[in-house]
């Protein structure tokens, strides 16, 4: 995979220095403006004396009903410009599945199956290699139906599936927030390659008698980064409706999309996709505000669609056999890389520090008038965040991302161990990769998470959370059980 | 310290002033115009007559001859002509093993054709659109179709694109909720609708009587309209919404589970519509109108209907009171003034006529719908309003209420105020001077006449 070349302006430590002294003084440009401002002023005071300090106060004459009136005022544009902001988005929780051990598939299992299921020595062979390298685990797990052979891709166990994931994510947020179905105003469900009719939204209204007036709305065919999209559509709800929650729920469905042809595109999603799912509650509560966990910062989504290469590299369609699967091109980097590019142009500027984003903008600059051969400014994200989250999607995703961001071990080390631990659950790895984060204690408040997700479209969307309360080290979630064990170390191949 | 006083008063009327603005501006962005409609009409070589459909039926070799006659039965009493549209896949034979491609094919065809005259039609460019929302409940492949509309259109890279699926018939109100909540949220904001059903790869081929019925009934259909809340359009806009109201039932389990997908006792995947479905319809329905006439009806009506409650809770009135026949006593005429009833099918339009209190004049246009284009699920409102303003009904200030069912089980309605005289006819336009025909019968009851008498 070829990798793009990127400056390095800080080669030498006195330049490191120099860096740090430039962006400590973009930042606090205002503080360091008023600092003289303030001196002067305490200067003038001192000199003048408390004495002389007290007359000038006496000769203002202020009447009484005057200084009440100012302060009223003061107050009620205060009021009315606090009460004309956007409403802010709580997340006030979140629930991933854990999937049971019996839905275990170590490698052995998996190439056994593979093998009783296709009969074709060349596909099990490219499956195994691509299992070697792929940076999944022993325990990440698929449906029960996937275990029987052949597996049973039916309706009914899809359902099944769909049933066991959702409402096991569900009934854990709903008891650790307390929240009350009835209560739910808002309900957003993403499934990308499983639509009943009715929809997954229906069943849930169903299960948890939610109220007849409740705004639901259930996407499909959006891929992997199809949660961001949900959060989104959340988000504009909670704008416009005060005092409400939005549940929102990411999963995927393994059992109907289980490839059985040999085309070698098609059979990677076998390898890589295991299943998950994730239940999280938005508020726009002020109240909700104190005992939320994130508030949302900010969400970007980008549609690379309009380009056919980026279209047409995660793409459903039969083989020749006439077996439906989803194959991916071999562009698939390069055009992740592109739609980051063109996300972060959109989301550089409204998290990025001052200080890199002068630098992004005065090289942009220097490029086009004096010297077109600078290399272009990759502003530093690690001054803008403490952490990501990246879709674990592969390991090359992860690598791609860690070498185009310029990001340490420790910052993709959630998304790397999410990929080991559950293998790529789609929509929902961004929060395992979450409550990996915090599992390790290592969130506090006012930390600041970006998560980025990539989808069939191709889609790069992102969102900007920010922490409100440290989070405690025993969360109860997927992590509790293995969390000590983590993180491990990742050979580039495993020999099977 | 008259200054104070001056600079005091000024910031006091400002932030009055700031204040009615914003909420002038808000009730500004809550408008939701709609520009245009276009309908989806296939090619003639798609047109599904009964005798086609009797040949298709009859390629199914597990059907005995009672189902048959069942199947016949049931098209030849439909009220659909022969003049509805079915996917290319089912006509070449192909129903029982539809590719992946002719799904695709399906869908494209009508995506695309509908939204290169609603482009033209509008004169808006595709690169304008900020929203893009599709509904077909049941295909969704991956990418999305959002996607594919997004690949053809080269639309921009922040276009947002939403695809609804599984939300069943009524999900076209469904996407105008989504819209309207966006617009609330951005100014002068353009999205695009499409809304339309896959009928190829649902095609089922199994023995089981609930489920052989959405073989009959649905047809091919789809249409595209586009949304804005800029007020600088709205002279070019055909109609304002005024209110929506979605009611969902699926907390009860009969509900939920009155039209369902799944598999029969062999393992087929089909649509099962059973027996307690008018009941749930009625219960959604009465739910979506409680919530709906305090919006939609005059002061007067209103008042009388509180009064007539009274009156029946201070008397303990005998009569069997029902939600429904409670509705049937309200007028709904008096705050609508036309009616796009979905056309699920003759004995859905008759029912919700009569609960309404509507006459045949105001359930012609759904009728009509129903003999020309069939079934065609979440699109059907729109060919209902095709008709409408085809038979040059629709003038300024009418108000037309949409109302749809769907699985789930959902009752979605809509209230739309027209701004001008409206007079394009659309996908009628070549057969509106035929409606309303002589006959509803389908012209094949004398050739499979003997269904009547099993």
């Amino acid at each position: 995979m070829p990798r793009a070349p990127f400056p390095e302006l800080s080669s030498s430590v006195r330049l490191k220095y120099v860096k740090l002294g430039y962006q400590y003084l973009v930042n606090n440009f205002v503080a360091f403006l008023l600092i003289p401002v303030m001196i002067a002023v305490s200067l003038v005071l001192v000199r003048r004396g408390p004495d002389e300090i007290m007359a000038l106060w006496h000769s203002l004459q202020l009447d009484l009903t005057q200084v009440l009136f100012s302060v009223f005022l003061f107050v009620f544009v205060a009021a009315v410009y606090f009460v004309s902001r956007p409403r802010p988005v709580y997340l006030v929780d979140y629930a991933c599945f854990k999937p049971p051990t019996t839905c275990r598939v170590p490698f052995a299992t998996f190439m056994e199956h593979a093998w009783l299921i296709n009969w074709d020595e060349k596909s099990v062979q490219f499956q195994t290699r691509i299992l070697e390298r792929s940076g999944l685990g022993e325990e990440t797990c698929l449906p029960p139906a996937n275990h029987y052979i052949p597996p049973i891709p039916t309706m009914e166990a899809s359902r099944a599936e769909a049933q066991l994931v959702i409402f096991s994510a569900i009934d854990d947020l709903l008891k650790k927030t307390g929240l009350r179905p009835k209560n739910i105003d808002i309900l957003v469900v993403n499934c990308s390659l499983f639509s009943p009719t009715p929809s997954l939204s229906a069943m849930i209204i169903n299960k948890y008698e939610l109220r007849s007036n409740i705004r639901s709305f259930n996407l499909s065919g959006m891929g992997c980064s199809a949660g961001l999209i949900s959060i989104d559509l959340a988000r504009d709800l909670l704008q416009v409706h005060p005092s409400s929650n939005a549940l929102v729920i990411s999963t995927e469905i393994i059992t109907p999309n289980l490839y059985t042809g040999n085309q070698r595109s098609m059979l990677l999603p076998n390898c890589l996709f295991r299943m998950g799912a994730a239940a999280i509650l938005l508020s726009n509560r002020r109240r909700d505000a104190r005992r939320a966990k994130y508030r949302l910062l900010h969400l970007v989504r980008t549609h690379k669609g309009a380009d056919d290469r980026a279209y047409r590299c995660v793409y459903q369609e039969e083989d020749a056999e006439g077996h439906t699967g989803i194959s991916l091109s071999k562009d698939l980097m390069v055009i992740a890389g592109k739609a980051l590019k063109s996300n972060i142009t959109t989301i550089g500027p409204l998290v990025l520090p001052m200080s890199e984003q002068l630098l992004f903008f005065l090289t942009l600059v220097g490029r086009k008038l004096i010297n077109h051969k600078w290399k272009p400014y990759i502003p530093d994200f690690k001054m803008a965040f403490e952490h990501f989250c990246i879709h674990a999607g592969g390991r090359a995703v992860i690598d791609e991302l860690q070498n185009n961001l310029q990001l340490t071990a420790e910052h993709v080390e959630a998304s790397r161990m999410t990929l080991h631990r559950f293998g790529n659950t789609s929509s929902s790895s961004l929060w395992y990769e979450l409550s990996y984060i915090e599992s390790k204690g290592r969130m506090r408040r006012g930390h600041r998470v970006w998560q980025i997700g990539f989808g069939s479209g191709f889609k790069c969307n992102s969102a900007v959370w920010k922490c409100l309360r440290t989070v405690e080290t025993l969360v109860d979630g997927p992590w509790t059980d293995c969390i000590n064990r983590y993180p491990v170390d990742i050979p580039d191949v495993v020999k099977l | 310290m008259d200054l104070l006083w001056t600079i005091s008063t000024t910031l006091l009327l400002c932030s009055l002033l700031s204040i009615l603005w914003k909420e002038f501006d808000r009730r500004r962005n809550r408008s939701c115009y709609l520009l245009d409609f276009v309908c989806y009409k296939p090619s003639d070589d798609r047109k599904l007559s009964s005798e086609l459909c009797s040949d298709i039926i009859v390629r199914n070799k597990r059907l005995s001859v009672p189902d048959y006659k069942f199947l016949l039965k049931v098209v030849v009493n439909s009220g659909i002509s022969e003049e509805t549209y079915g996917p290319r896949s089912i006509i070449e034979g192909r129903e029982e093993c539809p590719t992946h491609d002719d799904c695709v094919d399906e869908v494209d065809d009508c995506m695309y054709r509908t939204l290169d005259e609603l482009f033209l039609r509008t004169g808006i460019s595709p690169i304008d659109v900020d929203v893009l929302v599709v509904n077909v409940s049941m295909f969704a492949p991956s990418p999305s179709l959002t996607s594919r509309i997004v690949n053809r259109y080269r639309m921009r890279e922040d276009v947002k694109n939403f695809s609804l699926v599984g939300m069943g018939c009524s999900a076209s109100p469904i996407a105008i909720d989504l819209v309207n909540n966006i617009f609330e949220t951005r100014k002068r904001t353009l999205a695009v609708v499409v809304t339309s059903e896959s009928i190829a790869p649902n095609w089922y081929c199994g023995t089981d009587k609930s489920m052989m019925l959405g073989n009959c009934l649905f047809r091919s259909g789809g249409c595209s309209f586009m949304l804005t809340n800029d007020p600088s359009l709205k002279h070019r806009a055909k109609m304002n919404l005024k209110c929506l109201v979605r009611a969902h039932i699926g907390a009860n389990d009969d509900a939920y589970g009155c039209a369902i997908q799944k598999e029969d006792d062999e393992g087929r995947v089909g649509f099962h519509l059973s027996k307690s479905l008018p009941k749930a319809a009625v219960r959604a329905f009465a739910e979506n109108l409680q919530r709906l006439a305090p919006k939609v009806l005059p002061m007067g009506e209103l008042a009388l209907y509180v009064l007539r409650g009274f009156r029946h809770r201070l008397w303990r009135s005998k009569e069997a009171k029902t939600d429904a026949a409670t509705a049937a006593r309200v007028n709904f005429k008096s705050g609508v003034d036309h009616f796009c009833l979905h056309t699920g099918g003759a004995a859905v339009i008759d029912a919700v006529g009569r609960a309404l209190g509507l006459t045949n004049y105001d359930m012609e246009p759904a009728r009509m719908t129903l003999h020309r284009w069939g079934n065609t699920s979440a699109s059907s409102l729109w060919y209902v309003l095709g008709y409408m303003e085809a038979k040059k009904r629709l003038r300024r200030k009418d108000r037309v209420l949409m109302l749809s069912f769907g699985a789930g089980f959902k009752c979605n309605s809509c209230l739309w105020e027209v701004l001008r005289d409206l007079n394009d006819g659309g996908a009628w336009d070549d057969c509106i001077r035929a409606y309303p025909p002589q006959t509803l019968d389908n012209p094949f009851i004398e050739k499979f006449g003997w269904v009547k008498e099993a």
